[in-house]
């Protein structure tokens, strides 16, 4: 709970810290402003200052356009036409949820009848649920929706075991590494940081064979098999993550245990493991991540059938049968979830990248 | 006898690691090891064995038609032209007349335009993040910092996603941004991803937008460190900011933007998702990446042939594996394994 509670609090100060920066932009400028008039502050640097900051918002927006211009994409009325309606337009003309509806398609749970017979009396009782209409896509005008339900399902059967395995893998592994001398300690972690840069290029090179492999052993088409690949996949930079992270636990703490008597086995789960609780989440949603937005591997081993949501936003792609503003909404859908996720773990992600001492 | 056998162990004991209790420890790495090394090590050594092997989509899965087992054969048609393989002295004939004639057209173009698109992408990716860097750093920007968060946000973006959308920027139809920007300035509108060069360039600012956020992280924070108290004496002895840039930050810098550059040259040679969804690598194959020959070599083409596409693999691997290396001598990203 104080893990949550941890989290909530750093919102919190994050939010006021937002919240304030209105006033105290504001008492900058009426800072500035005094100082201009008194003298002490030069115009030419309060002139400076504004044109870098303008010319700064300017690249920042420029750079981050493409993301923008998807969004009103997503909301413009051509809906499941090829062609966008006129040019570019900051807004667009009629904005329309139209282009969501087609993505998510009917959300209704069916109503079911279930029926219990009483033993020894002979008398039936019938239940019956309730139909939940929470969206019907019909009633908006949309006829034939997107198979995104059906994706996420499947990406979610491959994600999930992926985590599971992986995190049963990357635990000891970090533990060992970060806090047990044995041979071949260094090799491992030797092996496990270079591959953390090369190893998605060679999973590509080995591809073919892993196919061959696949198929000769009856897996091609598994979901459950392919999770097992990403989760080997996902070994060398997670492993690596959570060795860093568990590095900076100070070692008093486990001294402390020790002292008290408790053996390792308690030491590393009563001890390590709590205190890790940041790293292993961030391992967390890494080792998801693989499995949910991997697209090469997973189009080559698996069938319409079970493809995955990254498969499935490429399926829509065509070069001149793209239904564009339909395709904005599925690939908003599709990566709008991770990026707030990773605006969340931000900080975790940018500590594991300067893992190669490159601050000093 | 007791002497020797006593001798021998004694240099047993010296020469080969004993293992202790604390090597126990080991069993804690060794499921994620295996399980790394069951999806990465052994295909890689299958993909060696298939490389030699003249395996396709008819013989690979029918036990009936067994696969036949052809040594270089596969190298020998990758690198080299068809007729010129056929003897030796057709080849020697041949590349007296014309030297350039033996090579393979297709395996050199794609050899050649991957590290073509290596060495351009890299320098624009280096200049255009530490451009982005000085911005987020400079001294007289105000919420710097919050710019630097929504700079780095695309990095969680998958890659399908980013480069679809890129897709749909460079896209030859009207929505096309890039074309309803030149329309905007009456220059007429590009076939982008129709035509070769058009489509090359369309990679390189696509690879150019993938790669900021991770060497922006890199080079901001190199800025970041450069001594303050250097820079503070050099605008005292007079030194104008691109002397300054020059003489005190470039150095100071120096290294982590040679590690960034190293680990985003072996991006650039293993990109694979960029050419594939954009045109496949085409138009008619003549801007397939090496990864991207190989898959589809292997998968695409109408007759795929394994053999081949693992040769091309093979010697993917072989460059890549030249990219480790480099990491280790030039680069930094092994030193932390030292630190204890």
């Amino acid at each position: 709970m104080s893990f949550i509670g941890r989290i909530a609090r750093s919102f919190a100060d994050d939010a006021r810290n937002v919240a304030g920066a209105p006033r105290r932009f504001a008492e900058d400028a009426a800072y500035t402003v005094q100082g201009l008039r008194d003298g002490t502050v030069s115009p030419k640097k309060v002139a400076w200052t504004i044109i870098a900051t303008l010319g700064g918002i300017l690249v920042v927006g420029a750079v981050l356009f493409p993301l923008y211009w998807i969004f009103t994409q997503s909301l413009s009325s051509s809906g499941g036409s090829i062609y966008a309606a006129g040019g570019f337009t900051w807004l667009p003309p009629k904005p329309t949820l139209q282009n969501y509806i087609w993505v998510v398609g009917d959300l209704i749970v069916k109503g079911y009848r279930i029926s219990v017979s009483v033993p020894l009396t002979g008398l039936e009782v019938f239940f019956e649920t309730p139909r939940i209409e929470l969206l019907d896509a019909s009633e908006h005008g949309v006829t034939n929706p997107s198979d995104f339900k059906k994706y996420m399902a499947n990406s979610m059967f491959v994600a999930i075991p992926t985590v599971i395995l992986a995190m049963c893998v990357i635990i000891p592994a970090s533990y060992a590494l970060s806090r047990r001398k044995f041979i071949l300690r260094r090799k491992v972690l030797f092996m496990y940081v270079l591959l953390t840069q090369v190893g998605g290029g060679l999973g590509i090179a080995a591809l073919v064979a892993l196919y061959a492999i696949f198929v000769q052993v009856g897996i091609d088409n598994n979901k459950l098999a392919l999770a097992v690949y990403y989760a080997g996949t996902a070994v060398p930079f997670n492993t690596w993550l959570l060795k860093t992270y568990m590095d900076g636990i100070p070692v008093s703490y486990e001294e402390a245990a020790i002292v008290d008597g408790a053996p390792p086995w308690r030491v590393a789960i009563e001890v390590i493991l709590p205190l890790a609780k940041a790293g292993l989440g961030t391992v967390f949603i890494f080792t998801f991540l693989t499995g949910w937005t991997e697209f090469l591997v997973a189009q080559t081993l698996l069938s319409t059938d079970n493809y995955t949501l990254p498969v499935g936003l490429y399926t829509l792609i065509g070069e001149y049968t793209t239904p564009w503003a339909r395709f904005s909404a599925f690939a908003l859908m599709f990566a709008a979830p991770i990026m707030l996720l990773y605006l969340f773990t931000q900080r975790y992600i940018e500590g594991g990248l300067s893992f190669s001492g490159m601050e000093g | 006898m007791s002497s020797a056998t006593g001798i021998i162990g004694q240099v047993r004991g010296r020469s080969v690691p004993s293992l202790s209790d604390e090597d126990r420890n080991l069993l804690l790495v060794l499921p994620g090891l295996f399980l790394f090394s069951a999806f990465m090590f052994f295909p890689m050594i299958y993909v060696v064995y298939l490389s030699m092997t003249g395996a396709n989509a008819v013989n690979m899965f029918n036990p009936e038609r067994p696969v036949p087992f052809v040594w270089f054969d596969n190298y020998l048609s990758l690198f080299f032209a068809d007729e010129a393989t056929q003897s030796l002295g057709t080849f020697v004939s041949m590349f007296l007349s014309d030297p350039l004639s033996v090579w393979d057209g297709q395996f050199w173009n794609s050899f050649l335009l991957t590290w073509l698109f290596l060495g351009i992408s890299v320098v624009l990716k280096i200049g255009f993040s530490l451009s982005l860097a000085v911005v987020v750093t400079a001294k007289n920007v105000r919420g710097s910092r919050l710019m630097r968060a929504f700079l780095i946000m695309p990095m969680g973006l998958p890659g399908v996603f980013t480069i679809s959308i890129w897709r749909g920027i460079f896209s030859s139809s009207r929505f096309g941004l890039f074309n309803q920007l030149l329309n905007f300035l009456g220059l007429g509108t590009v076939s982008w991803l129709g035509e070769r060069w058009p489509a090359f360039l369309s990679y390189i600012v696509t690879e150019m937008w993938l790669a900021y956020p991770f060497m922006l992280i890199i080079t901001a924070s190199a800025l970041q460190d450069v001594p303050e108290d250097i820079m503070d004496a050099a605008k005292v002895d007079g030194a104008g900011f691109f002397h300054r840039f020059r003489h005190v930050t470039i150095p100071a810098i120096k290294r982590p933007v040679l590690f960034a550059t190293i680990l985003t040259a072996a991006a650039s040679f293993q990109q694979v998702l960029i050419p594939y969804i954009f045109n496949s690598g085409g138009p008619s194959r003549k801007n397939e990446l090496i990864l991207v020959y190989a898959y589809r070599e292997a998968f695409d083409v109408s007759t795929p042939n394994y053999g081949l596409g693992s040769a091309i693999s093979v010697t993917a691997i072989l460059f890549i594996g030249m990219f480790m290396w480099l990491n280790v001598k030039k680069g930094r990203l092994a030193d932390g394994v030292d630190t204890e």
